[in-house]
Parts: C-alpha cells; structure tokens; sequence
C-alpha cells in the first residue's frame, strides 16, 4: 500500500502553466470581459463570505446582494441624473475647446520664451519646437486615451452578468480543483492558491480602497474650486488610479486644463494640480500604511518594468494587471523555492530551548 | 410565525449547518461560538478520497492538518522487510498530521484512505490567518495542540522510564 516517495513535478508544472500562458495570451481579447468579471467578483466576494460565514445560503446572498446593488444604482442614477446628464452636455461642448485653448496658449508661451532665451534665434525655436511640441502632442492624444478606455465600457453590464456566476461558484471553483489535483499534490496546491489568494486578494482590494478615496476627496476639492465637470475629473482620476501615478497624472492635466480654461488664469490650474498632489500626500501618508501590510511588497523599478512590459503586450487591461500578474509569479517562484528546500532538506526546524529536559 | 421560519429554512444553508455542527461536535473545536465556527468552515478545504488512496506518504512535507469527516484512514509505517506496519485506525472526528501547524518538516508515517473518505483540510497559512484575524479560533486549536504535544511527551517520557526500569 506504501508509495514511494516522489518529488513535486517541477518541470510539468511549468511547462503546462507556460503553455496556458502561452494560449491566454493568444485569445486575450476574448477573454477580456471573463478576466474583467472574474476580478469584480473576486473583490466582491470577501462580501458574500462575511454574511455566508453566519451560515446564510451563497445564492441568496448574491441575488439579494444584486437586487439591492440595482435599487441604489438606480436611487443615486435619480439623485444625481442632472449632475451627471449636466457634466455630459457642457463636456461635450466645450472639451474640443478646452484642447484648442491649451493649444493656443502653450505655443503663445513658446513665442514669448523664444524671444527671451539668451540664444539664436533658430536654436532656441527648435528646442521649444521639439519640447513643447512633445507634450502639445502628448496632451492632444489625451482624449484619445480617455476614448480608448470606452471599449471597456462596453463590457459595463457584461461584467457584472458573468461577475454574478462567478460570485454563484465562489469557492467552489477551488474545490473542484483541488478535487481534481492527484492526492498526494493536495497540500501543494492548497500552499499555491493560498499565497495566490494572498498576494492578488489584499492588492486588488488596496486598489479599489484608493480609488474610492480619491474619487471622494477629488470630487470635493474640485467643488469646493468651482472647477466645472467635478465628477467626471474625479472618476477619470479614480479609474486611473488603478495604474500606478496615472491617477495623479489624469486629475492635473485633465484637472488643470479644465480650470484653467473655466477662469482663463493659471493659478485655477495650479491649484487644481496642488489638490491632486495633496490627495497623493494624503494617500502616500494615511492610506498605503494601512494597505501597506497586504501590498505585494516589490520594488519600484520592478513595478515600473512590469508595467511598460504589460501596457507593450496587452495595453490598458495589461497597465491594470501587470502588477497582480507579477504579483501572482512571484508567489509562484516563493513557493516553488519553498518547497525546492523543504524538499531537499536544507531548513533546520530546531526552536530556541529545544534541548532543555522535559519537566 | 411560520413564515418566518420558512423565511430563515429559504436563507439557511443546511450544508453550511451540517459542517458546523460536525465542527462542533470536535473536542478541539467544541469551545468556538458559532460564528467562529462559521469563520472555521471558510478556512477549510474539502475532498474525497477513494478507497485505497494514499493521502501522503512518509517523508512528504507536511503542510496542513486533516479532519476525517467520513470514512477510515491508516496510518502505516514501513516495517521489517518492507512491509508496511499499521500504526492507528482512524475514525470519523479523528485528526491528524497536525504537526504539519506548526513546522514543515517531512510527515512521520503514510496515511491511506481504506474506504471512501472524507477529509477537512485546515492550512498552515489558513491557519495564521484565523489567528490574526479571529485569534480566539487560532489560540482554541495552539492550546489544543500544547496539550496534545505534552500528552505525548509525557506518554514517551513515562514509556522510556518503564523501559529503563525493566532493563534495570
């Protein structure tokens, strides 16, 4: 009856994991909405788990769960319908505007500082020409940006429809696959998906905290300016919040350009941008400690280089999940070293006193 | 008066139920309120095992405690020749492999299901959390431990007494 002692199948294991990454990679765009909905629910669900640990029924929870979520959506769509169909209409008036404006007036600063700088003529021009004419385009293709997250727009109630089955499953899912994994790799596979479940779990939820924080905090600072469109500034910067320093980036130049052409002065502009940085301040200072503990503790340059590598292959969507996927690879490697040196012996498990005589 | 009751049997997981009251009816966790029982059945992973199939083997790490809800478990040992010995029978509300808890160190004997079996697996890592978040399930189940430990080493303390007596 007594097997012999077989080592976890390293290799397999990631030759299978590496061709699954390999065929998600190729139908990514379809699977888009799945791995949007899937995300939802998986924040959503430390929800359902609360009520569900008092012995409620999954199902219920989640169709309840649902029903109220559509009562308010449609209770806050009435409260701020003409906030919203107001902040609409004047975007879509004056937002070709507001570029033109900007436009005009960074290339009157170039005239002026052309003159002013202490070279030729032609040297200074083209220096400002390729600076300015850098972030004038930077700042032209910023609509488009904005525009280009609208496809995910469409996947707003498609989201939440597939979000509900996976809410439905719930754990069921991971007791299927543990199910499934041959016996004796049980207690490996529970080791993956709890640190899996670590890492991801405390990451996306830290995102969805600071996001809300500075939809809030934003949306106040810029009523308390009289800056016009507040609650679309401070939902651009909040759902750019989820690509780290893109919130901050989006809340001031949106921000800003919006102030500045509402007052036609710069300081409406500067203190919009104090504002933005202040919300950072705030986040850096009062909000990250808390989330701190949970976040997956990588360095800035490798956040950076997963970033760049994520929006190169799969652009926003890989932006949003290139930290969480990196996160998910690096519980990957802690694991497989954990087990490659439990495995092969090389942790003492002695504790302090350990040689004392038992009384 | 009766739909409220049929409101609350609608809401009511019977399994969830059945789970907590298994939990319940453990001497390790017959001390946890009901919510904390709630918060236990989350933390725990479910699976079957077939008839004859090998849980874990001698030597493999041990990385979480397992709750025999149903069925029968041997827990063998390689005897003289190779054979394999059978050290304990385990029954339903049996545990073992709790050491796995508190250290990763590779598992003293084989454990085999011998009938259809169902197991309740608790995580190290689940575990630690239990004991950060809801600390009165994680120190129920370390005291439980300490004491079954110094059972132990009392047991193979008094053993080895006896056995130098009558080598004596």
């Amino acid at each position: 009856m007594t097997e012999d002692r077989r080592e976890f199948p390293f290799l397999p294991v990631f030759l299978v994991g590496g061709v699954a990454l390999f065929a998600f990679y190729q139908v990514r765009a379809a699977l888009t909405p799945f791995l949007l909905a899937a995300a939802f629910a998986y924040v959503l669900n430390p929800i359902v788990t609360y009520f569900e640990a008092r012995g409620l029924r999954r199902f219920h929870l989640v169709l309840c769960g649902y029903l109220g979520a559509l009562i308010l959506a449609v209770v806050a769509y009435a409260g701020l319908k003409t906030v919203i169909l107001e902040e609409t209409e004047t975007l879509q008036v004056r937002a070709p505007a507001y570029f033109q404006q900007l436009q005009k007036t960074a290339y009157a600063q170039k005239v002026l500082l052309t003159e002013k700088l202490p070279l030729p003529a032609k040297i200074s021009e083209h220096a400002l020409e390729s600076a300015l004419g850098g972030a004038l385009h930077t700042l032209q293709e910023l609509p488009a940006h904005v525009l280009a997250l609208l496809p995910l727009l469409a996947h707003a109630l498609l989201i939440p429809f597939i979000g509900f089955f996976f809410l439905l499953d719930g754990p069921g899912g991971v007791g299927g696959l543990i199910q499934a994994c041959p016996s004796r790799l049980v207690e490996q596979a529970i080791h993956l998906l709890s640190e899996i479940d670590t890492a991801l779990g405390n990451y996306l939820r830290g995102l969805i905290i600071v996001a809300t924080v500075i939809f809030i905090i934003s949306f106040l600072g810029l009523l308390a300016l009289g800056v016009d469109n507040a609650l679309i500034i401070a939902a651009v910067s909040a759902v750019s919040s989820v690509v780290p320093y893109f919130g901050l980036v989006m809340g001031i130049v949106v921000g800003g350009a919006m102030a500045f052409y509402q007052f036609g002065a710069p300081m409406a502009a500067v203190k919009v941008a104090v504002l933005f940085l202040a919300i950072r301040g705030l986040e850096e200072t009062l909000i990250q400690p808390i989330i701190a503990r949970h976040s997956l503790h990588m360095h800035a340059m490798t956040n950076l280089l997963v970033l760049i590598l994520g929006g190169e292959m799969f652009g926003f969507l890989g932006l949003v999940f290139a930290v969480p996927a990196a996160g998910i690879l690096k519980a990957l490697v802690s694991v497989t070293w954990s087990w490659y040196t439990s495995e092969r012996g090389l942790i003492s498990a002695t504790a302090e006193g350990a040689g004392v005589p038992y009384t | 008066m009766s739909a409220l009751k049929t409101l609350k049997r609608w809401f009511i997981d019977p399994q969830f139920a059945r789970k907590k009251q298994f939990l319940r009816s453990l001497d390790i966790f017959k001390d946890l309120r009901d919510r904390e029982l709630g918060h236990l059945v989350q933390a725990l992973h479910s699976r079957s095992y077939r008839e004859g199939e090998v849980i874990f083997v001698e030597g493999d790490i041990g990385r979480a405690l397992f709750i025999l809800e149903a069925g029968e478990v041997e827990l063998t040992r390689p005897g003289a020749g190779g054979k394999p010995v059978v050290l304990y029978h385990l029954k339903p509300g049996d545990f073992f492999g709790e050491m796995a808890l508190l250290e990763s160190l590779p598992r003293t004997a084989t454990a085999t299901a011998t009938e259809k079996t169902h197991l309740h697996l608790l995580y190290k890592s689940k575990l630690d959390s239990l004991l950060n978040g809801e600390p009165r399930i994680g120190v129920n189940i370390m005291s439980h431990l300490a004491r079954l430990l110094s059972a132990r080493l009392r047991r193979l303390s008094s053993d080895s007494k006896l056995a130098s007596s009558k080598n004596d």
